[in-house]
């Protein structure tokens, strides 16, 4: 990308909006509808009832604006994942790093889900919820349990964050709105 | 891509009075659904891809499953969207596209979203949508939503959330009866179609409840509702609540002040609904019916064709119960007689005909002739009918009535318009004596130019048992002999045998019939000239070697010339007629093999099998004039012979008599379902229990039934067959066998008890413990009847039939049968009493009629043929009472029969 190129899109980006388009999958009771309530208003509530199907918001950060694809994680619902994760600019998934017991189950849904030829090179955001808890594991203990390292076809990126007092979704939002931009 | 696809059909659309998508295609419309998944959505254009969608599916098209879960999941990322317009059609495409029930449910959080959104379009739609694709467990985590919308303030929404609930009662009901109070609530709302939905939701949530019913209706008539259609469906509840206090008060009548009332309503509907309620109210009298007449007379003379429609309908329907009191109306009707909606014009002169005196036939019947070319089929039979009815009414007038109906049959029509000429006239023929010649020639010519086999056939019997009776039977020789040069095989047989029963019947004409039957065995065909060899064998030695007419049309005689003889020598094979079912026949030919032995015809089961429901249910109305022998599906009689006869100890009892239908012996959804079928012989009965274990964690050894016969001092137990094992889901049958006194119909009650040995099964691995408890289970008792020992068996003339029994055995006496709910019910009762089989369609008793006569005929125990006329009467407080006379080929069968009635 030459030097004019990079001074257009910078250009371009003041004047025109730029959309991205992200589902959010995980394992139920994961956070995910949490985190767009958190990324959406900033406000949290304990009181959360399971997505039935899914949910659609579009938030406006800074001159992005995301359309997110809050998807259910029950089980009957896992097999429809795919269908909300073909040409999104990222996948954005989520995972109880306090529920040990569900941590294989989350790895193994994870890996099947990449391994579908439609979803090739999109690139992956883990993120390890609620370290608010005390039992939460380390982010190298999640991207190891998590089987990350064996990721390689793609930009595979990995936080810890807390939807409760709000930590680290800063970080989370950048990576985002970056992501946009690189994929514009 | 798709792009040009879309500007020609805007180019169509131009070009108008074609629909804009004629001719687009599916695989097309499917590319185009692409556009649901751009990121970059148009509304627009999406709303017109769905609007294409829709129209395929409308137009029958089908999508595949795979296509359908394609189309749904990429109308699924339309949520995105915030256009009104395209959300609507969304809704629409997914309540029509419903790949499946798995699938579906992805879009319940999105709905439940919308369910609760401010925009009052998606929140009714919304429900809507989420109703049909939901499930109980789901059902209960929106109720809440769904109880406040059918009291939110915008009427659509508070429908959609009604109609809704109407849906759900069918799969939900417990769900559904909880939002009573809230219904109620809308039943008050200030919105007509709220008002009109509530009102229906509740009644169908209370309908099973008499007295809510009657409580609601109540409170309800005292005028709180405004919406006309609301008042419409409040008058229907109101005459059934009319209808069931009708049965158990006396005295003035409820509710019918309210009735009258509507009558002076603003709406025309509701008057209409009014006046039309208090026609069909039970035993309407003259007083109650003459203000609802009077605002029907009114809607005669409207302006709008339904309403002249509506109201000459009904008064039709009153002529036939109460013609005195719609004479009022005779003047308005002529009018109609000329009116352009020949419907209404139909109704009109029928209705004249009903209610007309002598005097007038002769001017009505030069009307009707002057429009029946221009009516539809349909309505030619209604006036058939019509027709049919006054002639018997007045017999004086067959002449021209006659010469109309056999005008009519000249003129071009269908089959069923032509059959129901052709009954009317066989009926009048029967009934009028005087017309009999007039209408047999009338006959005659139709024949000469039918293009109706079925007629053809039914008019030559009739001929056949008519004709011979007549002061000159030659003249008709002539239309029958040339039936059997210039018609089909069918019709050439049928003519035949009638020429046959002219020789046999008239002496004087024996020769020259002889002669005709003799040419007639140069038929081409074989089936034909077989029959015509038979004949004439039959017809040469009085006493007749004869080949049944089931046989000829049934089985495959074919080329090799096989004559299958009956050894049976049936002396009134020509007017007698067949006692056994045709389909029973063709079961048993079909599984004859030529050659073999000489086809038996006793060999063939006589029971008629029950009818399927639905059947039954049709039409009461059979062709009266041309009876046709009842027929019934294959009969299971076969399977059971079989399979009784494949265990040893059963052989010995001889020729299985008759299974009864299956008796549930345990309720329903218990862990073992349990049925008994009665197998009738001679001298023995049988159980069949089958036995069905639903508990899959169960394996059943050893199964007995354990029968208690100590209420059944006729029978002793002879042999029993249990069965070794019963395991999950697989029915298995135990037999047990009874020894009974040959003939005698002996009646008893039997006690039954599962008794079995229980082991544990491990469902997943199917692993059978070895250990078993021993253990029993109480079932229902059972019960011998005397109307096991009957056949229902059909006779086709139940008048012919009567009188070749002959009085030699007939037993007459008369029997009180108490307060009874209705005629119906106790002539149901007593048919079901006596297992026999109603004949000619008597089962089916005329609304508001006082007497009626019924015919059964069956077969009792012993191969003794039962013929019973039975003549109820009810008077003033429901009291019944009975003339039951028997006729039967033997003595002690006639008491029994009446044995049977006394200790009923």
């Amino acid at each position: 990308m030459g030097l004019w190129e990079a001074f257009l899109n910078w250009l371009r980006s003041l004047f025109f909006k730029q959309e991205m388009e992200l589902s959010l999958i995980g394992l139920q009771n994961a956070g995910k509808t949490s985190l767009v309530n958190v990324i959406a208003t900033g406000g949290y509530s304990e009181d959360m009832i399971p997505t039935v199907g899914f949910n659609m918001r579009k938030v406006t950060k800074g001159n992005v604006t995301i359309k997110l694809w809050d998807l259910g994680g029950q089980p009957r619902f896992r097999s429809m994942w795919e269908r909300y994760c073909r040409a999104v600019s990222a996948i954005v998934y989520v995972v109880d790093a306090a529920d040990y017991d569900n941590l294989p189950v989350s790895r193994s849904e994870l890996h099947d889900l990449l391994s579908k030829p439609s979803l090739n090179g999109i690139p992956l955001l883990v993120l390890g919820n609620k370290i608010d808890k005390p039992e939460a594991l380390s982010k190298e203990d999640l991207m190891e349990q998590m089987g990350l390292k064996s990721i390689t076809d793609r930009e595979v990126c990995c936080y810890m964050i807390s939807c409760k007092n709000s930590t680290n979704i800063d970080t989370v939002i950048d990576w985002l709105v970056k992501h946009s931009k690189s994929k514009s | 891509m798709a792009q040009p696809l879309v500007k020609k059909d805007d180019d169509r659309d131009d070009e108008a009075e074609y629909s804009p998508f004629l001719g687009i295609e599916k695989g097309a419309v499917l590319q185009e659904a692409r556009v649901f998944n751009d990121p970059q959505l148009d509304p627009r254009r999406c709303s017109q891809v769905i609007t294409k969608l829709l129209y395929l599916l409308n137009q029958g098209e089908t999508f595949t499953k795979i296509e359908a879960t394609e189309v749904f999941f990429a109308v699924t990322k339309l949520f995105q969207s915030r256009d009104i317009g395209l959300r609507r059609m969304v809704y629409l495409m997914i309540k029509e596209l419903s790949p499946s029930a798995d699938e579906v449910i992805i879009v319940t959080s999105s709905l439940m979203k919308d369910m609760t959104s401010k925009t009052d379009m998606y929140r009714a739609n919304a429900i809507r949508v989420l109703c049909r694709i939901t499930d109980g467990t789901l059902l209960t985590q929106i109720e809440r939503y769904l109880k406040q919308a059918i009291v939110d303030k915008n009427p659509v929404v508070a429908s959609a959330a009604l109609v809704s609930g109407i849906h759900l009662l069918e799969t939900t009901p417990e769900i559904v009866k909880r939002w009573s109070n809230e219904v109620q609530e809308a039943v008050q709302s200030r919105a007509a179609l709220v008002q009109f939905h509530a009102l229906a939701l509740l009644h169908q949530i209370r309908q099973n409840d008499r007295l809510a019913v009657s409580k609601l209706v109540t409170s309800l008539t005292r005028g709180t509702v405004r919406s006309p259609l609301a008042q419409c469906l409040l008058i229907r509840y109101t005459t059934q609540v009319i209808r069931e206090a009708a049965t158990t008060q006396t005295g003035d009548r409820p509710f019918y002040d309210f009735l009258e009332s509507c009558l002076r309503h603003k709406a025309e509907m509701v008057i209409f609904e009014a006046a039309r309620a208090i026609t069909e109210l039970n035993g309407v009298t003259n007083r109650e019916l003459t203000p609802a007449i009077t605002v029907l007379q009114l809607f005669l003379s409207s302006s709008k064709p339904v309403l002249r429609f509506a109201a000459v309908r009904t008064l039709n329907k009153v002529a036939m119960t109460h013609p005195m009191a719609v004479t009022n109306c005779n003047i308005d009707m002529e009018s109609l007689i000329s009116d352009q909606n020949r419907s209404i014009a139909t109704l009109a002169i029928t209705t004249l005909l009903k209610t007309g005196n002598e005097s007038s036939v002769d001017r009505l019947m030069k009307q009707i002739t002057n429009f029946m070319s221009d009516i539809a089929d349909e309505f030619k039979i209604v006036v058939v009918e019509a027709i049919r009815s006054l002639c018997l009414k007045f017999p004086l007038k067959y002449r021209s009535l006659m010469n109309f109906l056999s005008n009519i049959l000249r003129e071009e029509g269908g089959f069923e318009y032509k059959k129901a000429i052709v009954d009317s006239i066989v009926i009048l023929i029967r009934d009028i004596p005087d017309a009999k010649e007039n209408g047999l020639l009338h006959l005659c010519e139709f024949i000469e130019d039918c293009e109706f086999t079925y007629l053809s056939t039914q008019i030559l019997h009739f001929l056949g048992t008519e004709g011979p009776k007549t002061s000159d039977p030659s003249k008709y020789i002539r239309y029958i002999y040339n039936r059997v040069h210039l018609e089909n095989a069918t019709v050439r047989a049928a003519a035949v045998s009638t020429l046959a029963k002219f020789g046999a019947m008239v002496d004087a004409l024996k020769p020259r019939v002889f002669v005709l039957l003799r040419r007639c065995l140069y038929d081409g065909d074989d089936e034909a000239s077989l029959f015509f060899i038979n004949l004439l064998l039959m017809y040469k030695s009085k006493f007749s070697i004869v080949r049944d007419r089931a046989t000829l049309y049934l089985n495959t005689v074919g080329s090799d010339g096989e004559v299958i003889e009956t050894d049976k020598v049936v002396k009134d094979f020509l007017f007698g007629s067949l006692d056994i079912p045709l389909a029973n026949i063709e079961t048993s030919l079909k599984n004859y093999e030529p050659a073999e032995q000489p086809f038996d015809i006793n060999s063939v089961p006589k029971e008629v099998k029950t009818q399927p429901l639905a059947e039954k249910k049709a039409p009461g109305k059979k062709p009266a004039g041309l009876g046709a022998p009842p027929s019934g599906p294959p009969s299971t009689v076969d399977a059971y012979e079989k399979l009784l006869s494949s265990i040893p100890e059963f052989s010995d009892f001889g020729k299985l008599f008759k299974s009864s239908a299956p008796v549930e012996l345990t309720e329903a959804e218990t862990e073992y379902a349990v049925n008994v079928v009665k197998h009738i012989f001679d001298r023995h009965v049988v159980f069949q229990y089958n036995c069905t274990n639903t508990i899959p964690e169960q394996l059943l050894e050893n199964v007995t039934v354990i029968v208690d016969a100590s209420e059944a001092e006729e029978f002793a137990e002879v042999a029993s067959k249990p069965l070794r094992s019963l395991p999950y889901d697989s029915p298995g049958q135990i037999f047990g066998a009874f020894e009974k006194p040959e003939g005698v119909p002996a009646v008893g009650k039997f006690s039954n008890m599962l008794r079995f040995i229980v082991k544990e099964v491990d469902p997943t691995t199917g692993d059978v413990e070895d250990d078993g408890v021993e253990d029993e289970y109480q079932l229902e008792d059972l019960e011998v009847v005397a109307a096991d020992y009957v056949m229902k068996v059909g006779v086709s003339n139940f008048r012919n039939a009567w009188e070749s029994i002959g009085p030699d055995f007939e037993r007459v006496d008369e029997y009180g049968l108490g307060p009874r709910e209705s005629l119906a019910e106790a002539v149901s009762a007593v048919i079901s009493l006596l297992g026999m089989q109603p004949c000619e369609g008597t089962e089916v008793v005329a609304n508001n009629s006082r007497s009626h006569t019924c015919l059964l005929s069956g077969v009792f125990i012993g191969n003794v043929k039962v013929l019973v006329r039975l003549q109820f009467g009810i008077d003033g407080p429901k009291e019944v009472a009975m003339k039951l006379a028997v006729r039967s080929e033997d003595d002690n069968v006639s008491d029994m029969i009446h044995e049977i009635v006394a200790s009923g």
